[in-house]
């Protein structure tokens, strides 16, 4: 009796399957391959890494003996209520995202209005240099702020303070949060422009015939026109108020974060190495962050006028 | 957007031409200058560096110095160097160079007429400022250099910055196009969560991640915590790429199929090259961000200096207590990089940013 070794030869198998298949069922299939790595690096980078430490979040967990972590339930969330410097921090972290956003988002609107009119000349350069501080990394920001600001020789005494006869600026570091923040509206003013570029002149002409002023026609036809990139900005210094990366981001190390809980979640990891409730409160932000997201995605519809999506039919 | 309001006026006031025209050429060249202005005061603290940086410590240290780079002047007397300073007296200010300096009184020596020998001045020299002239050094940055290893310290930077670039072009646009491209069941949910994934905030994957790198896999004191994560894409690179991917005609791709290419080589000969400047954009956005790249450095490289990149060294100098002219021309050395290439590939970058930001 002759033994047949079968073996399995996953590129049979696959030439197979694909004859098997319809031409729809063929297109998925390919589809799917090139997603691959997205779906890959979402579960392992996303979903396992949240889940982990929602489960880390119920545990004592400690870097340095692992072994005798225990299930501790709820108690590090609890923890959290009377932790009163992680409230503060949390509070800091949503008082920085409602102070930095708006002056990114006015600032950058602004800009892009006065680039918008015509008779603005040598925009190409002007538009490089506007942009150009928001690729500089935050630690060479740190240290300009270090230099204006340092008693005796920075130019904010010798320049400003000392000829108008004012006293020395006490706390002057809060400068450096208003200066990453205007000098991080590069790509909000970039999407704004383009935007507003591309609002057809005939709209501004038919208005203008119907009376209406400069200011009149920034309202109720530039603003909703290029609402769509607003929500797009909005969106993005959200994410990098909060310490994600969107687009460009700064290099700023979590423990140096604007963000002051993102500070605090690194103060308990790296010096008190407490992972479990490092964890715990990163699942509060993961949450607020959620919460506040959900809010703007919600408000979009009262707001924002998205054109007409005409692709619908392909999915 | 006033003209036509203008012309409106001109008529009913019956303002000559000449006059409208002036009133035009005063705004423009108002605009102009208030914008003119705005990026003067936006740009100015980036004046200070570049100052600082271009100084001596010796000038750092003189109070009375002025702000912009300079040198103090001194004047040869017979053989020996000696300090000049901006003497008043009774015919002005004058420049002289102090030769002996007295407690009641001075003698200077006038650099303009040297025969007239010392010349006798009553008052503390004390009181007098140094004269300086304009000059600027290079000598910090020949410091820098000497002092340490930028080489190798630029060398991490790239290996870094081309390895994750090569890993997340590669996996974003090939995300982007299955987006772009194929039908795939639940696909348009899979892309509102690819969209949804830019929300998350870094501190939620902060903890397990750092866990799984140092222990599970001990990856600490290597690049592959910053490099590995590009190799799976990045959504918001993902959603530019696939907008712009969106409105390429696809008869261009069918035609393509209808020659026996694949989805791989469509991609690469039909896509790829009518996609050129976003994917451009694409690769300026992630050589600007990993160039910054502070967070992945600071958790996994702190115990290897041999591996420190630009940034993080520039970070260390703060603390290794720098003096100020050196820490400027430290950060500029290390800021000069990503304005140079912005400034190279300003025309690409800028004219893209403006047409994948209209969609969303």
């Amino acid at each position: 009796m002759e033994i047949t070794k079968k073996t399995f030869h996953l590129r049979d198998w696959l030439r197979r399957l694909h004859g098997h298949l319809t031409m729809r069922q063929r297109e998925g299939l390919v589809g799917f391959l090139f997603l691959l790595p997205w779906i890959l690096g979402f579960t392992l980078l996303k979903a396992i890494p949240i889940l982990v430490a929602l489960g880390f979040s119920f545990t004592d967990f400690k870097m340095l003996e692992p072994e005798k972590t225990q299930f501790i339930g709820l108690a590090n969330y609890i923890n959290f209520f009377k932790d009163t410097l992680a409230g503060s921090s949390l509070f800091g972290s949503i008082a920085y995202f409602v102070q930095a956003v708006p002056i990114e988002m006015v600032v950058a609107l602004a800009l892009a209005t006065v680039f918008s009119s015509p008779r603005l000349r040598g925009k190409t350069i002007l538009r490089t240099l506007f942009f150009m501080p928001s690729i500089i990394p935050a630690i060479a920001l740190f240290v300009i702020v270090i230099g204006l600001i340092s008693p005796g020789s920075g130019w904010i005494e010798r320049l400003i303070l000392d000829p108008l006869n004012l006293p020395p600026l006490a706390g002057a570091f809060g400068l450096f949060p208003i200066l990453l923040a205007i000098w991080t509206i590069g790509p909000g003013f970039l999407i704004m422009l383009g935007a507003m570029q591309s609002v057809p002149p005939e709209v501004y002409e038919a208005a203008r015939v119907d009376g209406a002023g400069p200011i009149n026609r920034f309202f109720s036809i530039t603003i909703p026109m290029i609402s769509p990139a607003i929500f797009f900005s909005l969106v993005i210094n959200m994410i990098s108020s909060f310490g994600g990366v969107a687009l460009l981001d700064r290099g700023l190390p979590f423990s140096v974060s604007l963000s002051p809980m993102e500070a605090y979640i690194n103060t308990q990891m790296f010096s008190y190495s407490e992972l479990g409730y490092a964890s715990a409160l990163a699942w509060i932000m993961f949450l607020v962050v959620m919460l506040i997201t959900l809010a703007i995605f919600r408000s979009a519809k009262y707001w924002v006028h998205f054109p007409e999506e005409e692709d619908n039919v392909e999915f | 957007m006033w003209n036509s309001k203008l012309r409106e006026w001109r008529r009913f006031f019956s303002v000559s031409t000449l006059t409208f025209r002036l009133w035009n050429f005063t705004g423009t060249a108002l605009l102009n200058l208030f914008i003119l202005i705005a990026v003067a005061a936006y740009l100015s603290p980036l004046s200070y560096m570049v100052a600082t940086a271009l100084k001596t410590n010796v000038q750092l240290s003189d109070s009375s110095a002025p702000i912009l780079p300079a040198q103090a002047i001194t004047y040869a007397y017979q053989g020996t160097e000696y300090p000049v300073y901006e003497v008043p007296t009774e015919e002005g200010v004058k420049q002289w160079a102090l030769v002996n300096p007295f407690r009641k009184y001075s003698e200077f020596v006038d650099p303009a007429n040297p025969d007239a020998g010392l010349i006798h001045w009553d008052g503390s020299w004390r009181s007098l400022v140094k004269a300086y002239r304009p000059a600027i050094t290079f000598q910090n940055f020949v410091t820098l250099w000497h002092n340490l290893d930028y080489p190798n310290y630029l060398r991490n930077s790239l290996i870094v910055v081309i390895l994750s670039e090569i890993g997340v072009l590669c996996s974003s646009i090939a995300v982007a196009y299955g987006f772009a491209r194929f039908r795939i069941p639940g696909g348009k949910w899979l892309f509102f969560l690819c969209i949804a994934t830019i929300m998350i905030p870094d501190s939620i994957t902060l903890v397990p991640s750092f866990v799984i790198y140092t222990r599970v896999l001990d990856w600490n004191g290597s690049f592959l915590p910053l490099i590995v994560p590009q190799f799976f894409g990045s959504a918001i690179y993902i959603f530019l790429l696939r907008q712009n991917f969106k409105t390429i005609p696809r008869e261009m791709d069918e035609a393509a199929m209808l020659d026996g290419a694949g989805p791989l080589r469509t991609l690469v000969s039909v896509i790829l090259p009518q996609a050129v400047p976003v994917v451009v954009t694409v690769a300026l956005l992630q050589f600007f961000n990993m160039w910054n790249e502070m967070r992945m450095s600071t958790l996994y490289l702190s115990t290897r200096q041999d591996l420190w990149t630009m940034p993080y060294t520039a970070q260390a100098f703060i603390t290794f207590g720098f003096t100020a002219e050196m820490l400027q021309a430290s950060a500029l050395v290390l800021m000069i990089v990503p304005i140079v290439i912005l400034f190279i590939a300003q025309r690409f970058f800028m004219q893209d940013m403006v047409v994948t930001g209209i969609e969303k």
